[in-house]
């Protein structure tokens, strides 16, 4: 019997399925499945409108590069929705910009998991013996590793940057998506279906790309969709720690630092790029959540 | 006449999922008595257990129930459930089919017995052991005494199913419902377990509910049987009368599906054709009438009611088997 | 996994010539335990020799740190060669891992205190931090997930969920200086910094890890109930010993307390255990904001100072506690499901 830990993912927390009950539904129950999917996806979808299209389209202000002169205007000043820094940046640029470093890092970040590590982990479950065996621990180094070790190392050696925030959560984001892709892979691999396909004279790589994968993939979005969430908090921790991106370029990790030293003089700078963080965690957890419960009450 | 132990009027349960109504028990009536067993019977989906749950009110939330169930007189639709509670185990019991999953896997057969004792009696935790111990040894599991520190997954299923009715019979039950006890067992412990149901019954004086798809479990154990189609009675009789005169053609076929040892070898097995009703979508007319081969268009268009037909055997059919009379020739098409 | 009739419970002869030692050696669960203690050894390994080569790529060296920017090369040298990171790389990782198997960590560069000192001091605090952060979440999650699943969808169960929905979406260190701002800036409740030991007032001690442990626990008491109360639920609407329980007219609340908790507890368990492992991740940050001077605080600075012992000692001591978390989640199952416990092999 194999252990519980076996195939489970360490150091990724997975918020638990709350999902509708059968039979439960009526009108009611049928708004709350659809509120479900849909409200998330459009909070999502106004976040990245509004972090990578509405600069470019909108009259938003340089995040950098601000006058002196305009420094710590308040809020509601005309032409500064949040008011400005304390050297002059407009606050509401610095919150998309910010958003909008943080979600690259995030995307990045995932996608290389996702792609990485899925298929190191889909290998590993699908072929099983001792290159299973290698994988996994190779993984398990990787996780053990404290991140924070690498995170510095990186931006002591290269500079801290995007790049680099990207390249030290990867080193978090592969191992975890890997043990998952496995995990799935081992539960696929058991069913019928794969021993008719693999019977009828389907190739392994074909096995693995057509039934396999689509049978793992909702899981790893899922995943996906709930890692995005911590991706960006720890993004804006390493930019809290001054590893990830460095100032003057505003993430809403690096904000949030230098927001902390004034905090109770004002605390808006503090508070509005801690909003931000919320809510983008927020939504990308509820639409996580509700596409977990839609895939697994199938 | 005594006063029947249980009895039902008219059940009717309903599910509401997504939207619409599926109605798994359509009008059911029957009655138990002290010291009988009735056998129900029917395929899954006939709404034998559903009833049987509604019985114990121990049906989910979307189950909507109403008619009449009558136990002592005393009427348990719609009863509070602290007295629903009180009549579980205590005086209504129930054994289930999987002992693999009935039992709680963490829990030790022994705290599973005697917590159905504390519940319904003041009794000290030694005196409840002693119960337990007692009520194991008249299930007739050997090595009551060590057995008692186990867990489920340490015995076979066998040895299970008697701890489950060892569980059910704690409270001193008056009716004991044993809901597929033997469907999951292999052919010699389930003679072992109805066998031990009888004796009991003879000795506890208890009334036997026994629902099965087996029409031979029925025809060994039971005094009356009931055979359910979609959620409906479609004949009763006593088990000597029914199985003498089989009346309804899907009773019939029941019986034709059972393999026989006198059958040739390479007999085609006569399976009941067609497919389970779906309860959501019931035509008018008769439940049976897609699979039935008597079927005429009265069967399609009006549902026949159960009725005494002969003194003691009743059933729901146009068409009854074993009728020459010109009543059944009449209406042929 | 077929159902297993027990033995004969008559000794048989065999039996009785069998010791209770050769038991427990023979027993399962040891060679489990070895097993993997065995695997996790190559993990081990692997996780120091990375950071030795990461730390060992970083730009300067201890020397250079100690020294300062106005050092000339020469002493920066001699330095080197004192403390001994002049020599080659697999020489240096050679020369600590054979320390490390007589169970001496090494000496900081920096100070020159033992390595197994500085860890000594620190880890107990990081430790009660992690301890009272537990006690925190699980304390509050499990009766909030018992409620819950009383009344499955129900206001008490729906709200709690929104909550802690919301509390999962708080970043840690945000939620720190939150609660600093409120509770220390603005109120003066309890203190913004700063670490008191137990011997000195067993109370102060607590209130000064009061804010921190609220930090991290919030976002695992919401994960815990969530995933209790997940469990319970299902285990209340499709596992049959439910149905039984109900059918011996067993009440509700005992139906969740006795029976459905039991078997909700693994995975709890496990979550817990898992946790474990990343939570010295979490406290890095955590101590950072409080001034709290545990290991995380330490594994920090020590970066930042090239001082290589101390950054291996700390990253071993880290990786030691994940492979024992995850084995310590995986012994618990074991121990505590009957069905494992008392297995084919009693």
């Amino acid at each position: 019997m194999a252990a519980p830990t076996e195939g489970l993912v360490p150091g990724v927390l997975e918020p638990a399925v709350v999902a509708p009950p059968p039979g439960e539904e009526g009108r009611l129950g049928r708004l709350r499945v659809l509120g479900g999917i849909w409200l998330p996806a459009l909070l999502v979808a106004a976040i990245f409108f509004l972090c990578f299209v509405w600069p470019i389209i909108g009259p938003v202000p340089s995040p950098t590069g601000g006058s002196i002169l305009n420094s710590n205007d308040p809020s509601f000043t005309p032409g500064h929705l949040f008011g400005t820094d304390a050297t002059g940046n407009d606050e509401w640029s610095r919150l998309l910009y910010g958003g909008r470093a943080s979600l690259e890092v995030a995307l990045a970040v995932t996608a290389v998991g996702l792609i990485v590590g899925g298929t190191l982990g889909a290998f590993a479950g699908y072929v099983g013996g001792w290159r299973d065996g290698v994988i996994m621990r190779a993984l398990d180094v990787l996780i053990a590793f404290p991140a924070l070790v690498l995170a510095v190392a990186i931006a002591e050696r290269l500079g801290p940057g995007e790049l680099h925030a990207i390249w030290a959560l990867s080193f978090f984001s592969v191992p975890a998506f890997g043990r998952l892709a496995r995990a799935a892979t081992l539960r696929v691999r058991e069913q019928n279906f794969i021993a008719a396909a693999r019977l009828s004279g389907t190739g392994h790589v074909r096995t693995l790309l057509r039934h396999v994968v689509p049978n793992i993939l909702p899981e790893l979005i899922t995943f996906a969709l709930l890692g995005m969430g911590i991706i960006i908090v720890l993004e804006g921790a390493l930019s809290f720690l001054g590893l990830g991106i460095p100032p003057p370029a505003p993430s809403w990790g690096n904000m949030i630092a230098q927001g902390e030293g004034i905090l109770s003089a004002q605390p808006k700078f503090v508070l509005l790029p801690s909003a931000a963080l919320f809510i983008t965690v927020v939504s990308f957890n509820l639409l996580g959540e509700s596409m977990r419960a839609r895939w697994t009450a199938r | 006449m005594t006063a029947p132990l249980l009895e039902l009027d008219d059940l009717r349960v309903d599910f509401r999922q997504s939207g619409h109504v599926v109605r798994a028990v359509d009008g059911l009536s029957y009655q138990a008595d002290k010291a009988r067993t009735l056998a129900l019977i029917g395929e899954s989906g006939s709404g034998k257990t559903v009833s049987a749950r509604a019985i114990m009110a121990l049906l989910p939330d979307t189950a909507r129930v109403t008619g009449s169930i009558r136990y002592e007189g005393t009427e348990l639709v719609g009863l509070s459930e602290r007295r629903m509670r009180a009549l579980r185990g205590n005086q209504i019991a129930m054994v289930f089919q999987d002992p693999a999953r009935s039992l709680n896997p963490t829990l030790r057969i022994g705290a599973q017995i005697t917590e159905a004792i504390h519940i319904h009696r003041q009794v000290s935790k030694a005196e409840a052991h002693d119960r337990a111990v007692e009520l194991m040894e008249l299930v007739r599991l050997p090595a009551a005494r060590e057995r008692f520190r186990q867990y489920p997954h340490q015995l076979s299923g066998g040895m299970r199913q008697r701890v489950m009715i060892a569980i059910a019979l704690a409270g001193d039950p008056r009716l004991l419902i044993a809901d597929e006890a033997t469907t999951a067992l292999d052919v010699t412990t389930q003679a072992q377990i109805m066998e031990l149901l009888r004796d009991l019954q003879e000795r506890l004086g208890m009334a036997l509910i026994m629902i099965s798809h087996d029409l031979g479990l029925a025809a060994s154990y039971a005094d009356e049987v009931l055979v359910m189609y979609a959620g409906r009675a479609v004949e009763r009789a006593a088990t000597q009368t029914l199985f003498g005169h089989v009346r309804m053609p899907y009773t019939r076929a029941l019986l034709g599906a059972i393999p026989r040892l006198e059958n040739a070898p390479h007999t085609t097995l006569a399976a009941v054709p067609g497919q389970p009703p779906d309860l959501a979508t019931q035509p008018p007319g008769c439940p049976f009438a897609p699979r039935c081969p008597e079927v005429t268009d009265k069967c399609r268009e009006t549902a026949p009611p159960l009725a005494e037909q002969e003194p003691g055997h009743l059933w729901a059919c146009w068409h009854p088997c074993g009728l020459e009379d010109s009543a059944a020739e009449e209406v042929a098409v | 996994m077929s159902s297993t009739a027990s033995a004969p419970l008559s000794a048989s002869p065999r039996r009785a010539s069998t010791g209770a030692l050769t038991r427990v050696v023979r027993s399962p669960l040891l060679r489990f335990v070895g097993r993997r203690l065995l695997v996790a050894i190559p993990v081990l390994w692997g996780v120091t020799f990375l950071t030795f080569v990461v730390i060992n790529h970083l730009p300067g060296n201890a020397a250079q740190q100690l020294l300062g920017v106005n050092a000339t090369p020469q002493e920066v040298h001699q330095l080197a060669v004192k403390l001994g990171v002049d020599k080659p790389l697999l020489s240096q990782y050679g020369t600590w891992l054979s320390h490390l198997v007589q169970g001496d960590l090494g000496h900081s560069l920096a100070s020159g205190q033992s390595v197994t000192s500085i860890l000594g001091t620190d880890l107990p605090i990081t430790f009660e931090l992690i301890a009272y952060a537990f006690l925190i979440s699980l304390g509050l999650a499990i009766p909030i997930a018992l409620v819950a699943a009383r009344r499955p969808n129900g206001i008490f169960d729906r709200t709690s969920m929104v909550f802690s929905m919301a509390g999962l979406s708080i970043a840690n260190y945000i939620l720190a200086l939150i609660l600093v701002y409120f509770f220390a800036v603005k109120l003066n409740w309890l203190p913004a910094l700063g670490w008191v030991p137990p011997n000195k007032g067993l109370a102060t001690n607590i209130k000064y890890l009061t804010l921190p442990a609220i930090s991290v626990a919030l976002s695992l008491m919401c994960f815990y109930t969530r995933q209790l109360r997940a469990d319970l639920v299902q285990q209340l609407r499709t596992e049959d010993y439910v149905t039984t329980a109900r059918a011996k007219g067993v009440g509700e609340w005992r139906v969740i307390r006795h029976h459905a908790l039991r078997n909700s507890a693994f995975g709890l368990i496990t979550a817990v255990a898992l946790n474990l492992g990343t939570l010295l991740g979490v406290t890095v940050i955590i101590e950072q904001i409080f001034g709290l001077p545990g290991i995380g605080h330490e594994l920090l600075s020590a970066i930042n100072s090239r001082d290589l012992p101390v950054v291996e000692g700390a990253v071993f001591v880290f990786a030691l506690i994940v492979v024992l978390a995850n084995l310590l989640a995986d012994l618990l199952y074991a121990a505590l499901d009957p069905r494992v416990k008392y297995g084919s092999t009693n």
